[in-house]
């Protein structure tokens, strides 16, 4: 057979779209303002590091992660601007509710990507998988004011290679009898799942490209590879196995909360109180999906960006900030050293069991637990009500004392410098405000 | 209603082709109808009852029925929610318009305005918000202020989008 052989013979046994935000946040900030038009935008400002970057500033060569400050030396007039994550998720949500309009089969993947499962819609629509996908693509495009590339595949793992196949404002459709010309120089690692491990691997089984990787025969890949990697191939055939999961923000497997603050610190005292404070927003998360970790890793970042961690067991699944900080305190000095500066510190809760089935252990009494749930439910209450930080542990006390940055790295959002009547620092309008509109 | 296999049972068919044919004919003269699914469920001959709520005793309150027939301040001010943006308003050249600075105006973003649509447009590098005026193929921007000229584009007017409402809080 040659080479480049089609890989399936139907086209669109499934229609599935991968949409794609084209730089996200950094195209919200230039919907919203007229000012930054055709500049080069970082977002991130607060982390000091670029989180989102324009077209323009991508030209210049700026990458995610950069630091701000050889950003300035690249392009001196960049505009720098500190994350408004508040905009950024209600166009998000907009995002997900204008896809919605085509079918109820949305996956939210990130808060720029998701998946749409568009099979048997043609004639609803009356037009071709690829006329739908151009509808939802203008309409993004109207609705909010920026691009999306779309991906329109059999398959979510194809779909993926269409929506990077052309960005920004792309449209691409893989076939199945098309598979072949678009996988045939895609090097393995390019592929959605396939991360640095496993293309090593694949390198030392002398496969370079994702063809070469789906024409392989299913006894090899099982032979080599385990579920997951088997249905990257099967997906790469055309042939859909990974479902579009409609569940909201689905299952979690872990949650993380990792907080920088300036300047940077050495005092043992600040630096868990910083910990504390992500432990208790990390917890209030876990209680909103109803999931109780097992486990959680508490790290400390050095002002050289070196991580030092360590990993906890709980004794029993618990999503309550005090339990998990008590088991944080025993093993703060084992990560902690002095006359060392910190930047920042994090928490990782994983290993999440359902917190309904929560069962007490040997020696904690199902009485006190009953009475924790009570307290902490009346806690959630209070802080939904008033706020997210009116009620936090003693130990949190110094991350709240202070703001999280001194100098520039503290500068808020504009939005949040323009409140309305009747707005307050907390609460907001739920709709997306334009802004640097002078003459108007 | 009964299914097929039912009405087989009732009538005393032998076939289900049988009690199919009588419930086609029963269809036809609008006693019995279909759902979506195929299933059958009474034809409009039986006259839908409404249903009020539940009430334990006495006359049967209007309120809830009426309540489905009324819109949220939201709903009645936003039409396409998710291209609707505020602004805040600075300038004064639609005061006589009663659009005053300081009010905060919901917009949606759109590419074309029709004939007296309030724009946000961009007219010769510079952001405006007037009135949009079409007469035949003549399009200008107009204020609502009487010291503002209106503008004729000069080389490029670039629609952001259309002025829904103003909202001003005491």
């Amino acid at each position: 057979m040659p080479y480049d052989a089609p890989l399936s013979i139907r086209s669109f046994p499934r229609a599935i779209l991968h949409i794609d935000g084209d730089a996200f946040f950094a195209s919200c900030e230039q919907a919203r303002d007229p000012r930054l038009k055709g500049k080069p935008v970082i977002t991130g400002k607060e982390r000091g590091i670029a989180a989102s970057m324009s077209y323009e500033a991508k030209a210049r060569g700026v990458t995610r992660g950069m630091r701000l400050f050889e950003i300035k030396k690249l392009i001196p007039e960049a505009v720098i601007l500190p994350s408004d994550y508040e905009t950024y998720s209600l166009l998000s949500h907009r995002f997900y509710t204008i896809v919605r309009r085509y079918t109820p089969d949305v996956e939210e993947y990130g808060i720029d990507e998701c998946f749409a499962d568009i099979t048997g819609l043609r004639r609803s629509f009356r037009t071709s998988y690829r006329g739908i996908a151009d509808a939802i693509r203008k309409e993004l495009e109207n609705d909010l004011g920026f691009s999306f590339s779309i991906g329109l595949a059999p398959t979510k793992v194809l779909a993926k290679v269409g929506s990077k196949w052309k960005k920004p404002d792309g449209l691409t459709a893989i076939p199945g009898r098309e598979i072949q010309n678009f996988l045939k120089n895609l090097p393995a690692e390019k592929i959605w799942g396939i991360g640095p491990q496993t293309s090593a691997l694949l390198l030392k089984l002398g496969i370079f490209t994702a063809l070469q990787f789906a024409k392989k025969p299913e006894e090899w890949v099982k032979r080599y590879f385990t579920k997951p990697h088997h249905e990257i191939w099967h997906e790469l055939n055309g042939r859909s196995v990974l479902p579009v999961n409609t569940e909201s923000q689905a299952k979690h497997y872990s949650i993380q909360k990792v907080k920088t603050f300036t300047p940077p610190s050495s005092d043992p005292r600040f630096i868990f109180a910083q910990l504390s404070k992500n432990i208790e927003n990390a917890c209030i998360r876990a209680r909103r999906y109803k999931v109780a970790p097992r486990r959680c890793a508490f790290f400390l970042r050095t002002q050289e960006f070196r991580d030092y961690g360590i990993e906890v067991r709980l004794s029993h699944p618990t999503a309550f900030a005090h339990e998990i900080i008590r088991a944080a305190e025993n093993v703060f000095p084992e990560v902690f050293r002095n006359e060392v500066l910190y930047r920042s510190t994090g928490v990782v809760l994983y290993n999440m069991d359902s917190d309904e089935i929560t069962q007490p252990d040997l020696f904690g009494s199902s009485i006190s637990i009953e009475k924790y749930t009570r307290l902490y439910k009346s806690v959630d209450h209070i802080k939904t009500r008033y706020g997210k930080h009116t009620l936090y542990l003693g130990s949190s006390y110094l991350a709240h004392r202070f703001s999280q940055h001194e100098g520039e790295r503290g500068d808020v959002p504009e939005r949040k410098q323009h409140l309305l009547k009747g707005e307050s620092k907390r609460r907001r309008l739920s709709i997306p405000m334009l802004m640097g509109f002078e003459n108007i | 209603m009964p299914s097929y296999a039912e009405l087989m049972g009732i009538f005393g068919f032998k076939s289900k082709n049988a009690a199919f044919k009588l419930a086609k004919r029963l269809q036809e003269e609008g006693v019995l109808s279909k759902d979506p699914s195929g299933k059958l469920i009474p034809g409009n001959l039986f006259n839908a009852v409404r249903v009020l709520g539940t009430v334990e005793a006495g006359w049967p309150s209007p309120a809830e029925e009426e309540l489905s027939d009324t819109l949220s301040l939201e709903e009645w001010l936003i039409g396409n929610k998710e291209a609707t943006y505020m602004l805040k308003v600075k300038g004064d050249s639609m005061i006589e318009a009663g659009i005053m600075p300081g009010d905060v105006v919901l917009v949606e973003r759109k590419r074309e305005a029709k004939d007296g649509d309030i724009v946000i447009a961009e007219v010769d590098n510079d952001w405006t918000m007037k009135y949009f005026k079409k007469t035949g193929s003549r399009i200008y921007l107009l204020a609502a202020n009487k010291r503002y000229r209106p503008i004729v584009p000069k080389e490029e007017l670039k629609i952001a989008a259309i002025v829904k409402a103003v909202i001003r809080k005491y």
